[in-house]
């Protein structure tokens, strides 16, 4: 029986690994920098994603996608911010594929009447395991790991880490409170992926944010341009 | 479509497994608790905790599952604890058929309490039995109030929840009424503590109630 599964499995990947080359392609295409954002529920996705929005939407045209298994709590939240936002149901299941995603950007493009925009974030569902499976077209993997969860999880969620370009290391301000040692962390990371973008911030206090809003203004000024 | 049917025909096999799972269990008295959370809520330092603190009592062995690692495993055998480590393949989720697996590896003789440390996600091991006498769950301070909002499934599917880290409630804007609200809203049965592993705060009451749990398992199930 775990056989089968896993035939399954990775008869789905191969097939969604064609849908999301094609989306990014046609992103690409368009001028559309898409980011995947992943992370544990309660990492801060939500609240890092707002600053980030209010830090950049002067320069570019932001769009987003939140993916829940079950609610609307993040879109009525992004939707106060007055950009376009959709929310996305993914009925029990812990990931969105490439083919969820390009139904969604369609339903997104349709609510905004074909208005145009220049970064486009896909706020994925809340966990280290499943969504790190799934390519969804994507420019860029971005995962944000919060001080509170442990500087040992690139050692429990590998793949996660393997898969991402950038780590976004959220909740720096609680660093002494939790024994969060940052230094052990980037040797956790780097151990999977040496060629991550490590991040530390906190979207409460502004900490170190800066810097990862220009990383991202810089790559989605080099995906307009295109 | 594919994708959804195989996952129910899965399932509902998986709920035969487990049923006949956890009657041997009550007959062997081994009371199993699924543990399940976000990653980083801390369910390895809670059970380090109870270990530490009910295991001159109680005989108590755990099933640590990981799709990947076996730092935990580690630090449970370091408490002189039995424990086995248990690879999901990249699977967020333990099923009955593999926490029989894994219990059989581990042997139960000797054994009045057995935790199965889930896969760390609040959406997956919602949905599988696994033959567990209990489901117990921990929702730490920094995670945030409004999770039973996002992840009902988990919260309605649990006996016990089980509030992590509450000595960080000064530092994050976390409102334990609400979220007791939120929570007995879904499901009104549930137990909440709200606890400390690490000052020890409410460590009692929640500890008290598994002995509790334990003692009640022992006995020979009625009908």
């Amino acid at each position: 029986m775990k056989y089968n599964v896993i035939e399954v499995k990775e008869r789905v990947i191969a097939d969604n690994d064609r849908v999301a080359a094609a989306q990014r392609a046609r992103l690409q295409e368009k001028g559309i920098y898409f980011i995947n954002l992943m992370g544990s529920p309660g990492a801060g996705k939500t609240s890092v994603l707002i600053r980030t929005i209010e830090a950049l939407r002067n320069r570019f045209r932001i769009a987003v996608m939140e993916a829940d298994v079950d609610s609307a709590v993040d879109a009525e939240t992004i939707s106060r911010l007055g950009v376009p936002v959709i929310q996305l149901h993914t009925a029990g299941l812990c990931h969105m594929d490439a083919d969820m995603t390009a139904r969604g950007i369609e339903a997104l493009m349709e609510q905004e009447q074909g208005a145009p925009f220049d970064i486009l974030i896909l706020e994925n569902i809340g966990n280290l395991v499943c969504p790190a499976e799934f390519d969804v077209g994507a420019a860029k993997r971005v995962m944000i790991l919060s001080v509170p969860e442990g500087d040992d999880k690139p050692l429990k969620y590998p793949l996660m880490f393997e898969v991402s370009d950038v780590v976004l290391v959220n909740k720096i301000d609680t660093k002494e409170i939790f024994d969060f040692d940052e230094e052990r962390f980037r040797e956790n990371v780097r151990m999977r992926n040496p060629q991550a973008e490590i991040f530390p911030l906190s979207a409460r206090t502004g900490e170190g944010m800066e810097a990862w809003f220009a990383w991202l203004a810089q790559e989605a000024e080099r995906g307009v341009r295109k | 479509m594919k994708v959804i049917e195989l996952h129910k025909s899965v399932t509902e096999s998986n709920d035969r497994d487990a049923e006949k799972l956890r009657r041997e269990l009550r007959q062997q008295g081994v009371l199993l608790i699924n543990v399940m959370s976000s990653a980083g809520s801390g369910k390895t330092t809670l059970l380090s905790r109870i270990i530490r603190d009910l295991g001159k009592e109680l005989r108590i062995a755990v099933l640590e599952a990981d799709i990947d690692a076996q730092v935990d495993a580690e630090r449970i055998a370091a408490l002189g604890a039995r424990s086995i480590q248990v690879h999901t393949d990249g699977m967020c989720h333990m099923d009955a058929g593999m926490t029989r697996r894994g219990l059989e590896e581990m042997g139960l003789a000797e054994t009045d309490l057995a935790f199965l440390e889930n896969i760390g996600n609040l959406i997956c091991p919602a949905e599988y039995d696994t033959g567990a006498g209990k489901k117990l769950m921990i929702l730490s301070v920094p995670e945030g109030d409004d999770k039973p909002l996002k992840y009902p499934l988990m919260f309605r599917e649990s006996d016990v929840l089980v509030v992590t880290k509450i000595d960080a409630l000064p530092y994050f804007n976390f409102d334990l009424e609400k979220l007791v609200e939120r929570v007995h809203h879904l499901n009104p049965a549930i137990r909440i503590y709200p606890v400390s592993a690490k000052t020890g705060e409410g460590m009692e009451a929640l500890e008290a109630w598994l002995r509790e749990a334990v003692r009640e398992w022992k006995v020979p199930a009625q009908l």
